[in-house]
């Protein structure tokens, strides 16, 4: 299972409520475009600070907001690859199943 | 996720700042010392001066002021000088800034850029980076700058960023010296490196008072003449003006109706937290009390000063073509509520340029000395039948002396000197 973490490649800021990226090196995102999370993709992109699986952000956004379980699922899955095409998310290995 | 591009990102956030104080925008004059003496220049200090030096914020002060300007919620940082790679620890700077994330513009003349320097900037690149060119021919670049060989290091600094893809813009101001290389330096930059460019044609004395600058200053002629030489320029003046005459002038009763202190400030490099960049009379010491107090108490009382006094600029409906702001009456008269009659004339000039009629707005001898009223209708024929226009500039135009030209002259109190 595959491990999500923000990529130490940009940092975060709140700025008036909103979540922004900001790339801090090359190749990460777009220099021309400023990136702003949403409050659900906020809250995805602090469960992701340390290492998680999809399935553990799946539980942490099931808990914070009622939503249809299988459309929370493709909305992390959809999440993930966005952030992840942009450079913006790595992945940092495989968790063990315990 | 949302990716908007920078300027729906700006212009977002602008509107949900509308009506609200809020520090957004930070200027940091990281040093003065400059290996440039641009004749122009209104604060350059030389490379070895060591008092300078020894009076700059250090490192580890620049790190405490950085992390509370994140804490502030700036979002848009901009280094300049003097010329910010005089700092040899400018790169350690820079970089905790870029850790907090913060979008970074760089001014600089690019002749100290290295290779050291750019590989660092394409590893952490900043949002935008501003060189200044001060002529596209090496011997008109160095009358300005006098400093011998500094033309071939900024072209190479030039190069350098290119090379590796930064974002990079050049810009201009033109003087008597360099006016004749406007239009090359323009397209240079935009038909041969396909960056970019942009020019100002206004400068003011010293911030020690010096009116040294004032003597390769463009006639108020030659400033509009520039403008009206490349249509969309004109057009942009054009239609601002259109814009601010065709709606009634709103009162305003405070000394300062710009972006400083409301959205923006400055720190200079020895800690004085201003306005702007050019505004001196007026500065906080961040050293004693810190940013976010000078922020919240001192800014704040120097934004909210009332006017003393209606001026010939209080009903003016040329704001939107005119540089007089508080920090320019400082520096030019030593009052901020002064107008400052160069700006003055060039506004009057743009707008007959342009075919406006200037609307009534008291007592301007622009407007209502019949000689000075002929003059301008004299200057606009000459401009608009081309007469006059930087296409015939083939030179630099004589350059004659003018008083009180040593730094540190003080005497107008636009340096805070009089303080």
């Amino acid at each position: 299972m595959e491990l999500y973490v923000r990529s130490d490649a940009v940092v975060s800021r709140v700025i008036a409520g909103e979540t922004l990226i900001v790339p801090i090196s090359k190749g990460v995102g777009d220099l021309a475009s400023i990136y702003s999370l949403n409050q659900v993709a906020t809250t995805i992109w602090d469960t992701i600070s340390h290492p998680r699986s999809k399935s553990e952000i799946v539980q942490v956004i099931a808990r914070e907001f009622e939503a249809e379980g299988a459309q929370i699922e493709r909305d992390v899955e959809a999440f993930l690859v966005e952030m992840e095409s942009a450079g913006l998310v790595t992945e940092v290995g495989v968790a063990t199943s315990s | 996720m949302n990716s908007a591009s920078y300027s729906e990102f700006s212009l977002a956030l602008h509107e949900k700042f509308t009506n609200q104080r809020v520090p957004i925008d930070a200027t940091l004059e990281i040093t003065r010392r400059c290996p440039l003496e641009c004749q122009h220049c209104y604060n350059n200090l030389s490379m070895g001066d060591l008092a300078a030096r020894n009076r700059e914020l250090t490192k580890e002060e620049y790190f405490k002021l950085l992390a509370d300007l994140a804490d502030m919620d700036v979002i848009w940082l901009l280094f300049t000088g003097g010329e910010i790679f005089a700092r040899k620890d400018f790169l350690e700077i820079y970089a905790f800034a870029k850790q907090k994330g913060f979008l970074i513009t760089l001014f600089t003349n690019g002749t100290l850029i290295n290779e050291q320097i750019a590989d660092y900037l394409r590893e952490f690149p900043p949002f935008s980076i501003e060189i200044t060119l001060y002529g596209r021919t090496k011997q008109t670049y160095e009358a300005l700058t006098q400093r011998p060989g500094s033309y071939d290091r900024c072209m190479r600094g030039i190069q350098l960023l290119l090379d590796r893809g930064l974002p990079l813009k050049l810009k201009t101001v033109g003087t008597k010296i360099n006016r004749h290389e406007v239009a090359s330096m323009k397209q240079f930059a935009e038909q041969e490196l396909g960056v970019e460019f942009k020019f100002d044609s206004l400068m003011s004395p010293r911030i020690d008072c010096s009116q040294s600058p004032l003597k390769v200053r463009l006639s108020p002629e030659d400033v509009v003449a520039l403008d009206m030489y490349w249509p969309k320029i004109a057009d942009g003046h054009r239609k601002v003006l259109q814009a601010e005459i065709g709606t009634p002038a709103v009162p305003v009763n405070t000394v300062y109706s710009c972006g400083g202190g409301l959205k923006s400030f400055a720190i200079d490099p020895y800690g004085h937290m201003s306005i702007c960049v050019i505004s001196h009379q007026d500065t906080y010491d961040i050293r004693q009390g810190g940013v976010r107090s000078g922020w919240e108490h001192f800014l704040l009382n120097i934004r909210q000063r009332k006017a003393t006094r209606a001026t010939k600029c209080t009903q003016c409906r040329l704001h939107s073509v005119c540089s007089m702001c508080p920090a320019n009456g400082e520096l030019e008269n030593g009052d901020p509520e002064s107008p400052v009659e160069f700006l003055c004339e060039v506004a009057h000039l743009r707008a007959l340029a342009l075919g406006f009629d200037v609307p009534e707005h008291g007592d301007c001898d622009f407007c209502n000395d019949p000689e000075q009223r002929a003059s301008l209708k004299n200057s606009v024929r000459r401009i608009n039948s081309q007469e006059i226009t930087p296409a015939a500039w083939t030179g630099p135009q004589d350059i004659l002396p003018i008083l009180n030209s040593s730094q540190s002259a003080a005497g107008c109190g636009g340096c805070g000197a009089m303080h």
